[in-house]
């Protein structure tokens, strides 16, 4: 048996590893993807201040670190099923069942749809799987793509696409209907934007800044926005145009486009068909918490994190006994957080193994994860600490209950 | 295409239609409205079409913040049947 099964290896799971490791537990981390570094993988763009944060570069130090501490990885394995059985955890992966006293799950984020007749067509992709080919295999999705979805992680990989020599033909809403949701609303998708201003086009943030003032104003951004859209690195963000329909008989060959009031409705007439060869889907992203819902622990819905999050404490505690979380299964937040919440956890672990873990490091661990979410140059939701704190009370709110049915 | 035909749980095969017209007859929350379609109860789990099945459904319905709305089932991979007697190795 292990001390400690960590599942993911992005930021959170290989810096708990790292960490853990050096507080000598004996650990086994399990990822079902044939590279060390989960999402960071993909990840590229300039800070503010003109450093790269270049994410192949991340995950190879955070491999190398853990490569040198003799780590037991290993990749390409699923895990389908985890059950707490005599006070110990079984891992069910692909053909082998692993048991450890303690499990970490950082199973990161996965992306929501946004739903578009046509989108069942072979060329249409996640905007992620879109990011993965070209950043990571280094395989071109297309040589003319359309992104539907606009917001933080779209207008990122758009410009990874620029980089890539792939050309995007515009960033677009989706069309209005009972799934898409605010998604297709340009007010709503204007003001969310506007929120997360380090990571949106900045054409749009210099023209926002003024309109933020009161309701009236944003109403009449919006209004006035230019249907044409407004570039960002040369890449038209329109939110006055949706995407109504993806053409191709047997693989994509245009979408088309209409223009659409503030509130997401089509105006008739103006649809315009554009050609491209593929289109990429941002629905935005959600935690992927389906492990740790088997287990039938609390879980919350907090639209600031993303959906539901699994309950837990600021040490990434939950309530069951030797079951902690990571990363962005607690939330949607930048690859810098997931780093600061993976050592938060491996130091509460190690310290509920008995090991000599003062209690100052750990709650200075807890306020590194704060101050590096103030810092943070990418956030996907501009309430993130005000969602935070719901889930703080929900914690208090929990560990008072328990209290009062021990008594 | 219109949306009415569009596809949204793509291994069982529903359309947007269907779950809209279902979500509507039924006034029915996610569970529900799931196993009167099988919408997301196919081979990948409903990893695609969950949030949308769920937004439907909720057009109709209050959403419970304290209850996960599609519940997750092992296996949450497809597994072989082969493989789900594996013996603890370790
Ligand atoms: C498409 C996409 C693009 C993103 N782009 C950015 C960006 O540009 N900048 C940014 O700061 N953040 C971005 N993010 C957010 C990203 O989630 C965080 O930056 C960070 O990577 C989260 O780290 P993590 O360790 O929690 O999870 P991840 O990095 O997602 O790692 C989780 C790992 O768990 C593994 N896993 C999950 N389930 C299982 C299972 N059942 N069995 C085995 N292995 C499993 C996965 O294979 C994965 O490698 C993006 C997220 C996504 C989904």
């Amino acid at each position: 048996m292990r001390d400690l099964i960590i599942i993911g290896s992005g930021p959170a799971g290989l810096t708990a590893a790292i960490t853990a490791a050096e507080h000598g537990l004996d650990i086994l981390v399990i990822d079902e993807y044939l590279k060390p570094g989960g999402r960071l993988l993909g990840q590229l763009y300039e800070e503010p201040g003109g450093n790269w944060w270049n994410g192949i570069e991340e995950s190879r130090k955070l491999a190398g670190r853990a490569s040198s501490l003799g780590l037991d990885i290993r990749l390409g394995i699923s895990v389908h099923n985890i059950e707490q059985i005599d006070g110990s955890w079984l891992v069910h992966a692909d053909c082998e069942t692993f048991e450890t006293k303690s499990l970490l799950l950082a199973t990161g984020a996965a992306e929501a749809p946004v739903a578009i007749p046509g989108w069942t067509l072979p060329g249409v992709m996640s905007v992620g799987a879109a990011q993965v080919m070209t950043n990571v295999h280094r395989v071109k999705p297309g040589q003319r793509g359309v992104i539907i979805g606009v917001n933080v992680l779209s207008s990122a990989i758009a410009m990874e696409l620029k980089i890539a020599d792939v050309e995007v033909a515009a960033i677009a809403l989706p069309k209005t209907n009972q799934v898409n949701g605010k998604a297709a609303n340009p007010s709503e998708v204007m003001n969310a934007l506007l929120h997360v201003s380090h990571m949106a086009p900045s054409p749009l943030v210099k023209m926002g800044s003024k309109l933020m003032t009161n309701d009236f104003m944003k109403r009449m951004g919006i209004t006035l926005y230019p249907k044409n859209g407004v570039r960002m690195w040369d890449i038209p963000v329109m939110l006055r145009k949706a995407v109504i329909r993806i053409e191709g008989t047997d693989q994509v060959e245009g979408v088309t486009l209409a223009t659409v009031t503030a509130e997401g409705k089509i105006i008739p007439g103006t649809e315009e068909v554009i050609g491209c060869d593929f289109v990429c889907i941002a629905g935005g992203l959600y935690p992927l918490a389906e492990l740790a819902a088997l287990t039938g622990c609390p879980f919350y819905h907090i639209d600031e994190l993303g959906g539901f999050v699994p309950l837990h404490s600021e040490d990434m505690r939950t309530p069951l006994d030797g079951l902690y979380v990571a990363g962005n299964i607690t939330g949607i937040e930048g690859a810098k957080v997931a780093m600061s919440q993976g050592k938060t956890a491996a130091l509460a672990i190690a310290k509920d193994h008995g090991q000599d873990i003062a209690d100052t490091s750990l709650s200075e661990a807890v306020r590194q994860i704060s101050s590096t979410r103030s810092d943070a140059h990418i956030q996907f939701h501009s309430e993130v600490e005000a969602g935070r704190r719901k889930l703080q009370e929900y914690w208090e709110q929990h560990a008072a209950g328990m209290r009062n049915v021990m008594v | 295409m219109t949306d009415r035909d569009m596809i949204v749980c793509r291994c069982e095969e529903v359309t947007y239609g269907e779950l809209v017209d279902t979500a509507g007859q039924f006034a029915c929350n996610s569970r529900e409205l799931k196993l009167r379609t099988r919408a997301g109860m196919g081979y990948c789990g409903g990893r695609t079409c969950r949030s949308l099945v769920d937004a439907i459904a909720l057009a109709a319905t209050e959403r419970d913040v304290t209850q996960i709305t599609l519940k997750y089932q092992p296996p949450v991979r497809p597994v072989h049947f082969g493989d789900l007697g594996a013996i603890p190795n370790d």
